[in-house]
């Protein structure tokens, strides 16, 4: 748990960000916990009558946040999944009635010309109690996600195909050792460097008797007519069913798509993120990282040359077949539905105030 | 009021007021006349809605962005006529409903500029084909909130709308070039992005837009560019087609030369843009998936 003791709001933020800034926790689903621990937190010890006085309170934080981490996109996940439990809380506490809560811009709304905007500014009684016991459910689907996409592993892998991966997802790791529990199947799994994870799951899956071969990325091509399935993990789903993943999946993913052959995507709700790529320019998408592993420091030739070392890699969302979450698989165009059930349109934007 | 009249009213929006779109131009006409409507029961109502809603897609404009618009106001009246019980407290309900969902509609073009405007990064190039009151609202939006981009704008034959929207990006000292209809390939690979409006959305999600979109959108497709499409929602249409022969002629053609008998000599003003080729729909109800089309549709009428 937190260590909150005495500690002022500021001071945990700040803990927080540097936390974070500094990689101390460096599993995505290690982040999203500590983001519902620290929000949990600030709900028990904000002052607040109506739900407005929170919902700003906590949006302010959120911001700050943000903008500290522009590339954490799951903390803005968190954050704002947060803030439509506790507006979903209120509304279902208001209208109490059983009809169907659809925050969502519809047409279907417009000609309805409901104009009935709630602006939260009300006191629902018991409304923190509520909001704890919606947090306790978010939480445990947090952190049973993992094991719940590894549930479906057996809809889609079958006895003696050949799947490829791309370095390491403990999510991958997960969905294929269940798999292998009915199934037997081999592994590819390229080694994606600089950073070599891949080394590592081959490692866990032959301890895990499941027969795995090590390739170095660029024999990937190569490899892909006899492949049967890609499935890999990701860091984030944007908006529009594209992705934002390791360096070295775009390859991957056009690979598969020359040889037609699938790519599954294993990804948790919590990954979904309502951002956009409009360009490959954007500000705050990629992030570029120590050149060691590129090129060692020793060489004599590091002060002559120019060396990036980029994370991620954007896949577009037509080199994508299917996405696995811990509630199903959905297709890409897909996305948005899910993303409207999440997501309160007015949180997109953490910056504007409400009214 | 008369058809004579809703003719009239009608046909005096559509040329005085240039900035609202015909959708809006048809409803603020339906409006009018129910305020006028001297029916004392919804089946006289209904009827006098049908004809009016007759006399406006049968007026000498190209009806493409009407038909939703009528479509989607007789929807509100069937929804305003379940609640009431009276017929006189019915009419002022939907009198005071039809307020507020004029007001949602006009309001669209200001929320489809904003949600676009992340999208305007510095240095971009931005293509577009013929004229669009939201794209101008969106680059409008952009240049004031200090974004830098150009645009290239195609000339857009046979009304040349483009020059006309050229003029107005001019006039709101965007950064613009015209060029040919017959250069949309030459200049695709110097553009990051294609941006147009559209006067009607199918349920596919494929757009009907100015003759001219098709092309450039398959272009867009071929060298890899996103291709975007800013619409307000009440465009939406409940129309299914598979291919162009599938547009209603009074689509395509305006009442000039649909008379023609000799259909082929005659030159199609709109063509349909198949969803695969779209990127992102931008509506005021958000950022859409083509797919997303048909849900609102199926929410809306079923």
């Amino acid at each position: 748990m937190l260590d909150v003791d005495g500690e002022t709001h500021e001071m945990l933020l700040d803990n927080y960000i540097s936390n974070l800034k500094r990689k101390k926790w460096e599993n995505n689903y290690v982040i999203a916990e500590k983001t519902v621990q620290l929000f949990r937190h600030f709900i028990d010890t904000i002052q607040w009558s109506t739900t407005i006085e929170l919902l700003n309170q906590l949006r302010e934080y959120g911001f700050k946040i943000t903008s500290a981490l522009p590339l954490q996109f799951i903390v803005g996940n968190i954050i704002r999944r947060i803030l439509n439990i506790i507006r979903e809380e209120h509304t279902a506490a208001r209208k109490s009635s059983e009809e169907e809560i659809d925050v969502q811009e519809s047409l279907h709304k417009i000609v309805t010309s409901e104009d009935d905007v709630d602006d939260y500014n009300s006191i629902v009684p018991e409304l923190k109690l509520s909001i704890f016991e919606h947090l306790d459910e978010f939480q445990i689907e947090i952190e049973s996600s993992n094991e719940d996409i590894s549930k479906q592993a057996l809809e889609h892998i079958h006895s003696n195909e050949i799947i490829l991966t791309v370095g390491k997802s403990s999510e991958v790791e997960m969905f294929l050792k269940e798999a292998a529990k009915d199934r037997t199947f081999e592994v590819f799994i390229t080694e994606c460097s600089p950073l070599n994870h891949g080394r590592q799951l081959a490692l866990n899956l032959s301890k895990h008797k499941i027969q795995s071969t090590l390739i170095p990325d660029s024999t990937m091509f190569g490899i892909m007519s006899r492949v049967n399935k890609v499935i890999i993990g990701v860091d984030s789903v944007m908006a529009n069913g594209g992705l934002r993943t390791f360096n070295g999946c775009h390859a991957v993913a056009l690979a598969a798509a020359h040889y037609s052959v699938p790519v599954i995507v294993l990804a948790p709700m919590y990954k979904l993120s309502s951002r956009y790529l409009s360009s490959y320019n954007q500000d705050a998408f990629n992030e570029f990282v120590s050149p060691d592993g590129v090129l060692n420091y020793s060489d004599s030739v590091v002060s002559k040359v120019d060396v990036y070392n980029p994370t991620y890699d954007y896949v577009p969302p037509e080199n994508v077949t299917l996405f696995i979450s811990n509630n199903g698989g959905h297709s890409p165009s897909y996305v948005y539905r899910l993303l409207s059930e999440i997501y309160h349109p007015l949180d997109y934007d953490l910056s504007v105030h409400n009214k | 009021m008369l058809k004579k009249e809703v003719s009239e009213y009608f046909s005096n929006i559509m040329e005085k007021e240039s900035d609202i779109s015909a959708s809006i131009a048809a409803i603020t006409t339906l409006l009018k006349l129910l305020e006028h409507d001297k029916s004392e029961t919804v089946q006289e109502l209904d009827l006098n809605l049908q004809s009016a809603v007759e006399v406006i897609t049968n007026s000498s404009f190209r009806i493409t962005g009407v038909s939703s618009g009528c479509a989607l106001f007789m929807r509100f009246i069937t929804f305003a006529k379940l609640d009431n019980i009276t017929f006189a407290e019915c009419k002022k309900v939907m009198l005071d409903r039809g307020k507020v969902f004029l007001k949602k509609l006009t309001d669209a073009r200001n929320k489809v500029a904003k949600i676009t405007l992340p999208f305007f990064v510095d240095g971009t190039n931005i293509l577009t084909h013929s004229k669009s009151r939201v794209v101008l609202e969106a680059m409008k939006l952009a240049v004031n909130s200090q974004k830098r981009f150009h645009v290239f704008v195609s000339e857009s034959s046979p009304d040349k709308s483009g020059t006309e929207m050229y003029n107005c990006l001019k006039a709101l000292d965007i950064p613009c070039t015209l060029i040919l209809d017959s250069a949309v390939g030459y200049i695709m690979e110097r553009v990051d992005m294609v941006m147009v409006g559209a006067e009607c959305v199918v349920e596919s999600g494929g757009i009907i837009n100015k003759i001219g979109s098709c092309t450039m959108a398959i272009c867009a497709k071929e060298f890899k560019k996103p291709f975007y499409v800013l619409t307000e929602s009440y465009k939406f249409s409940r129309m299914y087609p598979l291919n162009q022969k599938d547009l209603p002629n009074n689509f395509i053609y305006s009442e000039n030369n649909s008379n023609d008998d000799n259909s082929l000599s005659a030159h199609p003003l709109v063509d349909y843009t198949h969803p695969s080729y779209i990127s992102l729909l931008f509506t005021d109800l958000g950022i859409l998936m083509p797919s997303a089309v048909s849900d609102e549709l199926i929410k809306l009428y079923l």
